[in-house]
């Protein structure tokens, strides 16, 4: 009888537990899966309790699922606030699924730099992307996206296509040294398949860091993050700015339309940007570059000041989106053997 | 005749259950495949033309199909001498197999996934063995290749293959291989006379897990296969969640449901000739 009690006592809590979780102090947010879900929970979420009493459940999800997930439920928002990259960012605003941001509920609103504050997004994040390579094997590093491609380099490279942010960015900055531009990706397909019989590996983005970690590649483009992480667990990898200038893209907070915590979302976006949290999340494991100004950068984040960053290439994703299907059907297409 | 005395509503709650959750979003896949565009507003079957007039599409439906043939073969090549090896061991033997066989099945798919990448890369496990042993002078390329997927995949899917077959076998009169030998037949004619047709139900059932798991081996095919062999799942997951083309997304996956269906009602049409009363 006592067992059948507590299965009873515990299948109510079950069916309970959902409408906690959506009472008031509360609130669910989506983070990336991996190194940002542990960041989240770690550093934001402990000081939301600690300065709102705001209880936030975190959902991982990468930053597509995200919007395919909110665009599925069709109105009714199945989380708070969404976490993005530039591409799917523009793809969300587009899709009408973002809530405005009242500026005067970020109290850090002065501490950031212009631009990073708009109606609808809050950067809390910035990622640069450039060459990693392994300095065990390659004493003298590549030095421009073009040298990725010439011998002894290629042999060892990793290529990963259109289907992440930072393969996008760097498959067009390599168009451009061939004579491309951000409308004009036929440069870099015409060296793509040149280079394919040589090249170490072509990979799925998620597979990267486990084949550099195994030695299968020795060279890859990929974001500042991704090469601290290895390194803090032991590879031997480096990252180099290409000559061409390093890659940058902003990672951004936004409510989602109609979300049911709207002002507890507002709150997480400001403790996601307080000095506080910024300074704690630059340090290894999670190595994410800080905005806010009163933060001193950490020496672990392969740039030294926030100003590097505005030297740095940035992209214009509507641009970039009405386009990448076509070259993610193009590079299927291309490179399958 | 009995069967048909079972009364109905014992199937009934998971038959509800199956409607509700299957059944019905299955339909609605179905639904947006036959929409021309992607915010769902127009009907029309320009994406299965789209799909199936291209020869870059068929490949892939073609690859993929291929590829869980090639599971089921070199599966069946290594099943079917363990399981004959079991059934002839003691049964303490047979306990530690029946752990080792089931052993891939308790970790993760992922975890086993991604052992495959420390056995198969460049500096792995086969290449250190193959240039130590001066078997070959460079390191050779098994990852991303088909020939590395299908090898972690027969490892992956091997106890789908050998429970089913292995129960099956265990049904067999001892005597009937006696009486084979006893009549003169050798070892190989015993096998492929008696036990193989014998064993066949089992092998059925087996080769049917094992190819549609195969063909839908998301993270096997893309982790070890690599972004240069594109099979129907990746396609699939890129279409809907990378291109946002839900209708294209669902013809694919309408097609990978249909051509696995088709596989498997093969293999039980097979199943046909392999009654043994």
């Amino acid at each position: 009888m006592a067992s059948r009690r507590l299965f009873l006592a515990g299948m109510a809590g079950v069916l309970a537990a959902p409408s906690i979780a959506r009472a008031s102090g509360s609130m669910t947010a989506a983070i990336y899966p991996g190194t940002w879900d542990e960041a989240y929970r770690a550093i934001v979420a402990p000081l939301l309790r600690q300065n709102h009493n705001v209880n936030v459940a975190f959902e991982p999800l990468f930053a597509v699922d995200q919007v395919a997930k909110v665009r599925a439920a069709r109105g009714v928002a199945p989380f708070d606030c969404f976490v993005l990259d530039p591409g799917p960012a523009a793809a969300a605003r587009q899709a009408g699924l973002f809530e405005q941001i009242d500026p005067k509920l970020i109290t850090n609103a002065g501490n950031l730099p212009a631009g990073m504050l708009t109606a609808d997004s809050a950067t809390v994040n910035v990622q640069v992307v450039g060459i990693c390579y392994n300095p065990k094997k390659f004493p003298e590093p590549p030095k421009s996206w073009a040298d990725l491609f010439r011998s002894p380099y290629v042999e060892r490279l990793g290529l990963t296509g259109f289907q992440t942010t930072f393969g996008t960015v760097s498959l067009i900055e390599m168009a451009k040294v061939f004579g491309g531009s951000t409308t004009n990706v036929e440069p870099i397909f015409a060296k793509l398949k040149e280079v394919l019989p040589k090249v170490a590996a072509v990979s799925t983005p998620a597979a990267l860091p486990g084949l550099f970690q195994q030695g299968q590649i020795d060279i890859m483009y990929t974001n500042t993050n991704n090469a601290a992480t290895l390194k803090g667990r032991g590879v031997d990898i480096a990252f180099v700015a290409p000559t061409e200038g390093a890659i940058t893209f902003a990672t951004t907070l936004h409510i989602v339309k109609g979300a049911e915590n709207k002002a507890n979302a507002h709150r997480y976006i400001d403790a996601a940007l307080s000095a506080d949290a910024q300074s704690k999340l630059q340090l290894s494991p999670f190595n994410m570059i800080p905005v806010n100004k009163d933060v001193q950068l950490a020496p672990n984040l392969d740039i030294k000041s926030l100003d590097e960053l505005s030297k740095m290439v940035t992209h214009d994703w509507n641009v970039i989106n009405p386009r990448r299907a076509g070259w993610i059907d193009r590079f299927n297409r291309e490179i399958t053997k | 005749m009995r069967a048909a005395a079972v009364d109905w509503r014992l199937a009934a709650p998971l038959g509800i259950v199956y409607l509700a959750l299957f059944a019905a979003p299955l339909l609605l896949l179905l639904g947006i495949s036959l929409h021309a565009d992607q915010d769902l507003q127009q009907w029309g079957l320009d994406n299965w033309t789209k799909f199936w007039g291209d020869a870059f599409y068929r490949g892939v439906v073609w690859d993929t199909l291929r590829l869980g043939v090639a599971a089921v073969l070199v599966t069946s090549l290594f099943a079917w001498p363990l399981a004959l090896f079991f059934c002839n061991a003691s049964p303490r033997t047979q306990k530690v197999l029946i752990f080792i066989i089931l052993l891939p099945l308790l970790t993760s798919v992922v975890i086993r996934t991604f052992a495959w990448i420390v056995i198969l890369a460049r500096e792995g496990l086969v290449n250190q063995v193959a240039l130590a042993l001066g078997l070959s002078a460079t390191p050779l390329r098994l990852l991303q290749t088909e020939t590395g997927l299908v090898l972690a995949l027969m490892q992956i899917e091997m106890p789908l293959m050998l429970l089913p077959l292995i129960s099956v076998m265990r049904g067999l009169d001892p005597n009937l291989l006696d009486a084979s030998r006893a009549l003169g037949a050798g070892m190989w004619r015993s096998f492929f006379r008696v036990i193989l047709p014998l064993s066949l139900p089992g092998w059925i059932a087996g080769a049917t897990l094992v190819f549609a798991s195969a063909c839908t081996a998301f993270i096997s095919q893309s982790v070890i296969g690599g972004a240069r062999l594109v099979y129907l799942p990746s396609l699939i997951w890129q279409q809907a969640m990378v291109v946002y083309d839900w209708p294209f997304a669902a013809v694919c996956s309408v097609t990978l449901l249909l051509t696995v269906l088709a596989g498997i009602m093969m293999l039980n049409w097979l199943g046909r000739y392999a009654r043994t009363d």
